[in-house]
Order: C-alpha cells, then sequence, then structure tokens
C-alpha cells in the first residue's frame, strides 16, 4: 500500500514537473553509462591483475620446478632415510622462496606404480590437497615436463580464495614419478580487485548524486522562466489582466517575455477598449429608456384622454385614437423590454428569490393571457401535479417569463390547443408551454433567443411582441441557475421548457418533464 | 370644496398634461417648475397633495421632499422614471407616502392620489385606541405618549392605526399594501419596510429594538410584542 502511494506520487509528479521528468531521464542515462563504463574498467582491471599475477607464478614455478630437479639429479643419496629427508627439506625451501609467502607445495607421488611406495609425500602444513583438481593431475602425469596450470578455489575459513595451482612431474631416484605441485592463493589481487570495484562503485553512485543535483539546477534555472509565464498566463486567464513577466537580457528567454508582455498587453487594451465600450453602450440604452419616459408619459395621458372621449369623434380619428392607444401600449412594452435588457447587461439585476408554488404563479400567468387565448380561439390545457410544487424564485419574474411563453404560443399556435405541464423532481422543478402551431426549422430554433429576431419576417405579426422577450426570458433563467431549452419542428409546433433548481445553488442534471413533451410525440395517435 | 393638487415638474407638456388629467377629473390643480422655490410654493398654496417629480432643476426632487416633510404632514407622491434604482426608496425615505413610475396611466395617477386623499378609518371608528404606551385619537387624527403629543403624517397615523385596531393580528405586506395604500396586486415591499422604519423612529423608545411595532419574521407586522 505505502510503496503504490509512494508509486503514484512519483508518477503523478513526473507527469506534472517537466523540470522531474528532465532531472529523472538525466540521472537515468548517466546511471546506464557510469555502469558501462565502470564494468568495463572493473573488467579490464581484474583482467590485467591476473594475467600479471600468473605470469609471475609461471616464472616462479618453473625456477622451483627446475631447482627440485637439479636438487634430485645432483644428489647422490643411496638410502631411502636420506631420500626422505631431501625430499622433506625441499617443500620448506620453495615454500619460502619466490615474492610472496601465499604459496603452498605438495610434492605427490603418481598413482598406478608397481613398486610399493615406502616414502612419505611432503606437503606444507595448511594445504589441503584436494583443491588440486583430479584432471590437472592427470594431464600432469601424461605431460613430457612442461608446466601445467589451472584456476582453482581455495577454502579458507569457510570462505573460497581464488588461486592457481601449478603441476610438473618430477623423477625421483629410488622412488619413481612423483608431481610438484604450488598452489598459490590469490586472495590479495582479488582484494585489489574488490577495492577498485567497491571504489568505482561509490564514486560512481557520487557522481551520480553530483549529475542529479546539476541537471536540477540547470533544468531549474531553465524552467522557472516558463513556469513564471505559466503562472503568468494563468493570471491573465483569470481577469488580472495587468500581470507581466520580468524581461532581463537579451536570450530566448528574454524574448519570450518580452512577447508575451506584447501580447498581455494588447490583450488588455482591447479588453479594456471592449469594455468601456460596451459600458458606454447599456449607458446609452439606459439612458435613452429614460429620457423617453418622461415624453412617453404626456403622450400617454393625452392618448387616454382622447380615447377615452372618441365616442365623440368621427369614425376616422375614433380608429385613429385606438390605433394610438395601442401603439403607446407597444411603445411602453418596448421600453420597458430595453431597459430591463439593459440592466441585464450592465449586471444590475438581483432575483428576489422566495419559496413560492410553481403551480400558483403557473396559474397566475395563465389568468393574465387568458384574455389573448380567447380571442385567437387558442384553449389552454394544463396538466399539473396534485399539491403545491414549491422552489425558490423570483414570482414576478417567473410569472412574466410564462406569460411570455404563453403570449408566443398563441401567436404561433394557429388557434390550436396549447398545453402546459408542470413537473417537479427532488432537486428541480419545470414547467413545459407547448403549441402545436407552425413550429421552427432547426436554423430557426438556433436563432430563437437572439434580441430582435423574428421566426418569419415575412409573416403577419399580429399580437406585437418586443421581439425582446425571449432574450429577457433567458437572462430571468440564468438570474436563477435554471435553464430554458425549446424543442420545435416545422408544422408541428414548438414546445419551451423551463427547469428551474428546488432552491439556489441545487444542482440538478436533469429536467422533471421531457421535452420534447410526450404528447407532442403521442399527438399523431390521439 | 375639491382637493387641491400641486404639481411640480420641469417638463412643461407634462406638467400641462397632468393638469388637464387632474382637472377633468375634479381637482384643482397649481403648477411649479423648479426644485428651487417649490417650498414657498406649498406654503402659498396650501395643498392637500402634492405631486413631486424626482429630477428637477435647482433642487432634486428628494430635498424638496424633505423641505416639505419637516413643515408638513401633507400627502407627497413621487413621479419617478426609474423603478429600481435607489430614487425610490431615497424618496420613500425623504417622506414621499407614494410613488408612480412614468410612464403612467391617468386611471393610475388618480387611483393613488384619491387612495392618499381618502379620510383615515372608516364612518364607524370614534374614540380612541390604546397600544402599549400610545393613544390613538381617531377622529382628532393624534397620537399621544401619556401628555406628549407625536407628530405623524396622515400615513403613518393610518398604518398605526391599521396595526393597533387589530393588537396581535400578523399583517402582512399586501395586507398593509391594500389597507393602507389602496393597492391590489402591489408586490412593492419597499413602500412598507420603509414607512414601518418612519413610524418606528417617531414612536419607538430605541427604533432598532422596536416593542409597539414589530416584525413578524417571514411573514410582516404587528402591533405588540410577543
Amino acid at each position: 500500500m505505502r510503496f503504490r502511494g509512494v508509486a503514484s506520487w512519483a508518477i503523478g509528479l513526473l507527469r506534472r514537473s517537466l523540470q522531474a521528468r528532465a532531472v529523472f531521464s538525466t540521472v537515468v542515462i548517466s546511471g546506464l553509462s557510469l555502469a558501462l563504463v565502470g564494468g568495463f574498467l572493473s573488467y579490464s582491471i581484474g583482467g590485467g591483475l591476473f594475467s600479471t599475477r600468473q605470469a609471475q607464478v609461471l616464472a616462479e614455478s618453473e625456477r622451483a620446478v627446475v631447482e627440485v630437479q637439479n636438487t634430485f639429479a645432483s644428489s647422490s643419496v643411496s638410502n631411502e632415510v636420506a631420500l626422505q629427508t631431501l625430499m622433506n627439506t625441499i617443500v620448506p625451501s620453495i615454500e619460502s622462496t619466490g615474492t610472496t609467502n601465499s604459496r603452498r607445495v605438495a610434492l605427490l607421488r603418481s598413482p598406478g606404480q608397481t613398486a610399493v611406495q615406502v616414502l612419505q609425500s611432503p606437503i606444507s602444513a595448511d594445504l589441503d590437497t584436494s583443491v588440486i583438481p583430479a584432471d590437472l593431475r592427470a594431464k600432469v602425469r601424461v605431460s613430457t615436463g612442461k608446466l601445467l596450470y589451472q584456476s582453482v578455489a581455495i577454502p579458507v575459513a569457510g570462505s573460497e580464495h581464488p588461486g592457481i595451482v601449478v603441476g610438473a612431474p618430477v623423477q625421483i631416484p629410488l622412488a619413481g614419478n612423483y608431481e610438484l605441485y604450488l598452489v598459490f592463493d590469490l586472495n590479495s589481487e582479488q582484494q585489489t580487485l574488490d577495492f577498485v570495484q567497491r571504489t568505482l562503485v561509490f564514486g560512481g553512485l557520487a557522481l551520480l548524486l553530483i549529475i542529479g543535483a546539476i541537471s536540477f539546477f540547470v533544468t531549474d534555472w531553465l524552467v522557472r522562466p516558463v513556469r513564471l509565464a505559466a503562472e503568468v498566463s494563468e493570471q491573465l486567464a483569470e481577469g488580472a489582466l495587468d500581470r507581466r513577466l520580468p524581461e532581463r537580457g537579451e536570450d530566448i528567454l528574454a524574448v519570450l517575455a518580452r512577447s508575451f508582455n506584447k501580447m498581455a498587453q494588447s490583450l488588455q487594451s482591447q479588453i479594456t477598449q471592449l469594455a468601456s465600450l460596451s459600458k458606454m453602450q447599456q449607458r446609452f440604452v439606459s439612458d435613452v429608456s429614460h429620457e423617453l419616459r418622461t415624453p412617453l408619459t404626456t403622450i400617454k395621458l393625452a392618448g387616454d384622454m382622447i380615447f377615452a372621449g372618441r365616442e365623440t369623434l368621427s369614425p376616422p380619428v375614433k380608429r385613429s385614437a385606438e390605433l394610438m392607444h395601442d401603439q403607446i401600449e407597444r411603445f411602453e412594452t418596448l421600453l420597458n423590454d430595453l431597459l430591463e435588457i439593459s440592466r441585464y447587461d450592465a449586471g444590475a439585476v438581483t432575483a428576489d428569490l422566495e419559496m413560492q408554488d410553481l403551480n400558483g404563479v403557473v396559474g397566475m400567468a395563465i389568468a393574465g393571457i387568458e384574455p389573448l387565448a380567447m380571442s385567437k380561439g387558442s384553449e389552454i390545457r394544463i396538466d399539473i401535479p396534485q399539491g403545491p410544487v414549491d422552489a425558490e424564485m423570483d414570482g414576478r419574474r417567473i410569472e412574466r417569463l410564462l406569460r411570455n411563453l404563453l403570449a408566443n404560443a398563441i401567436e404561433h399556435g394557429e388557434g390550436k390547443p396549447i398545453h402546459v405541464a408542470v413537473g417537479a423532481s427532488e432537486s428541480a422543478v419545470a414547467v413545459t408551454v407547448t403549441d402545436e402551431g407552425v413550429g421552427m426549422s432547426r436554423a430557426e430554433v438556433d436563432r430563437v433567443f437572439d434580441r430582435f429576431w423574428r421566426a418569419d419576417p415575412a409573416r403577419k405579426r399580429t399580437t406585437g411582441g418586443t421581439g425582446l422577450g425571449l432574450a429577457i426570458s433567458l437572462e430571468d433563467t440564468h438570474l436563477h441557475d435554471g435553464w430554458l431549452q425549446v424543442w420545435a419542428k416545422p408544422n408541428e409546433g414548438a414546445s419551451f421548457r423551463l427547469t428551474l433548481p428546488r432552491r439556489k445553488g441545487m444542482v440538478f442534471t436533469q429536467s422533471p418533464l421531457p421535452l420534447p413533451p410526450k404528447k407532442a410525440k403521442n399527438r399523431g395517435d390521439a | 370644496m375639491s382637493h387641491k393638487i400641486l404639481v411640480v415638474d420641469d417638463d412643461n407638456a407634462l406638467r400641462e398634461m397632468v393638469g388637464i388629467v387632474l382637472e377633468s377629473e375634479g381637482f384643482r390643480v397649481a403648477f411649479h417648475d423648479a426644485g428651487s422655490g417649490a417650498l414657498d410654493r406649498f406654503t402659498e398654496e396650501a395643498p392637500d397633495l402634492v405631486l413631486l417629480d424626482v429630477m428637477l432643476p435647482g433642487k432634486t426632487g428628494i430635498e424638496v421632499c424633505r423641505e416639505i416633510r419637516a413643515v408638513s404632514g401633507t400627502p407627497i407622491i413621487m413621479l419617478t422614471a426609474k423603478t429600481e434604482s435607489d430614487d425610490v426608496v431615497l424618496g420613500l425615505e425623504a417622506g414621499a407616502d407614494d410613488y408612480v413610475v412614468k410612464p403612467f396611466d391617468p386611471g393610475v395617477l388618480t387611483a393613488r392620489i384619491r387612495a392618499r386623499l381618502r379620510p383615515i378609518g372608516s364612518a364607524s371608528d370614534e374614540g380612541t385606541v390604546k397600544i402599549g404606551p400610545l393613544t390613538l385619537d381617531i377622529e382628532g387624527h393624534e397620537v399621544r405618549r401619556g401628555a406628549e403629543k407625536i407628530s405623524l403624517t396622515p400615513l403613518e397615523f393610518s398604518l398605526l392605526l391599521a396595526l393597533a385596531q387589530k393588537p396581535n393580528l400578523v399583517f402582512s405586506r399586501a395586507m398593509l399594501l391594500e389597507k393602507v395604500w389602496g393597492y391590489r396586486h402591489n408586490d412593492d415591499t419597499r413602500l412598507v419596510n420603509v414607512h414601518v422604519q418612519r413610524l418606528r423612529s417617531k414612536i419607538e423608545d430605541d427604533p432598532d429594538n422596536p416593542k409597539i411595532v414589530t416584525t413578524v419574521r417571514g411573514v410582516g407586522y404587528k402591533a405588540g410584542q410577543g
């Protein structure tokens, strides 16, 4: 578990940090190269040590063998006792000569001779003759006086030392065929080699550490400006438009910093320019709307006076009074919508949220639109759940929004029934307003929330909407963190679905009502 | 005799048109066209009600409103072009009884005016009503704390009377809007809130910790504690 945690942390670090990746790969590659070089060094030093020692061993053995052969050849011993004495002096004499005292000597009688052995074979005190390989002995026995050698492992106090056994046949008068073996212990060479290898390993590790540290500092030095650039662009993206990179020196990083700053500068100036333009425009729309209100009040009062007295007027003047009265209303609505949208644009709108029964709000909206529906012959059919459907909302805005959806449905519904459904889930409430009228094409649906957009400019307008209704409805919906969605098909009708969270901040992923509504699908069967 | 209304507005056409509407409804009308001098005109004409535009040259309508309130409880209705800005609240805090948003219907304007000119209480109300340490004389439109007379505007008096006549009944803001202001289907709670604050500042010992007109959280207001 713990190891896995560390491993996943390390993998995460490598994925996140460019620097960690650079340091890691530098260390890995250097480590491999060092191991390769160290291995080669160790191998060639070991080989060198061994061949030097081997040459020395062979030279010494040669001298020893010649010496022994000469000793026996020149001796004039006649009895076995004297011969034994002579043989016994040979071993210590060979042991003591030479550069190292790390050699052992054995003078062994070759087996398979017919004469009975009467003489003892002299052997160095601490030599175990079993280290002399049998196949070497066999080769020595048949050799013609040449030196033969073999590498062996010499057991010493529980461990093994590397060694070389050199052998040669020796003819001893009166005694017959003997074999002279010299066993050389190469432990000191092995120790030297071990020491060299240890030094190489420690040196390599130290070098690796130093390489790691150097690559850390170098990459840090290179990555730091890049990291700073990343941080600054993050801050720029979050809206801190005045953040800049420090520009130092003439190198590639300074060039990066300069061009980055240039980009940030032009970004900032364009954004501020756009922001001030858009603010000016919002101010303008708001001011115009306000300035128009005083003359409009006079016009409205005058129009109402004339309208109230229209019965006394001649028919054409009376009709004019009626038209003027209606259009003043329309003008006022347009002005109110313009003001409302400019307030949304200026971000000056806050919702007046209260727990309210959506059914009640829907009822009020329908009651408000009923006269219009009657005049167009559209029947409004309602499908609402039993009991209250409570949600936190700005009742005034939601009622206005629903009235607007209903007015649209009536206008485009061609006198066919309009369906209103209410639904609720744990986290959300929804209303759909569906008509069976002319509907809309795909392209028209995409533009339906645009300001002053008309579904079909050629079609006659009858109810005199402002063209801002759905744009405001969408803003009202966003104010509630809700959804306002539309489905439409040419000549089948359109359906608008409003979904609101039960409480502000509640997250919902699905609307309680389907879109397109079930009724719209089944209508063909009904 | 018919009521006299002072119209203070700098827009000539609107001022004349409002005059025509009001005269056709049987009111007498006096005019003034600027913020400066409005108070002199007010004392000179002694109108029964003032229609006051917010945006005036010289002095703003808010300042004029404050000046008139300092000397008189005569009903004041503000004419405002902005519904959501601070203008409405500022006007109400300066002592205006009500407001009308431009552009308005002649019907709405006269309804608002009549609501403010209506006699306080119904004909059957007489005598006095006691609430806490206060005594309300309905016919005399007077409020006394012991022997000390408290000066309330007619609107504040009818607001207090409405609450005091049914002590411990909780009035929602919509109920008060209908009973005191004569509104139906209006949910502008600012009207009620601002006037309750003004009333409290006159009748309560500690307006921040009211004892006579108390708030019922989430519902509205009532007279008396608990």
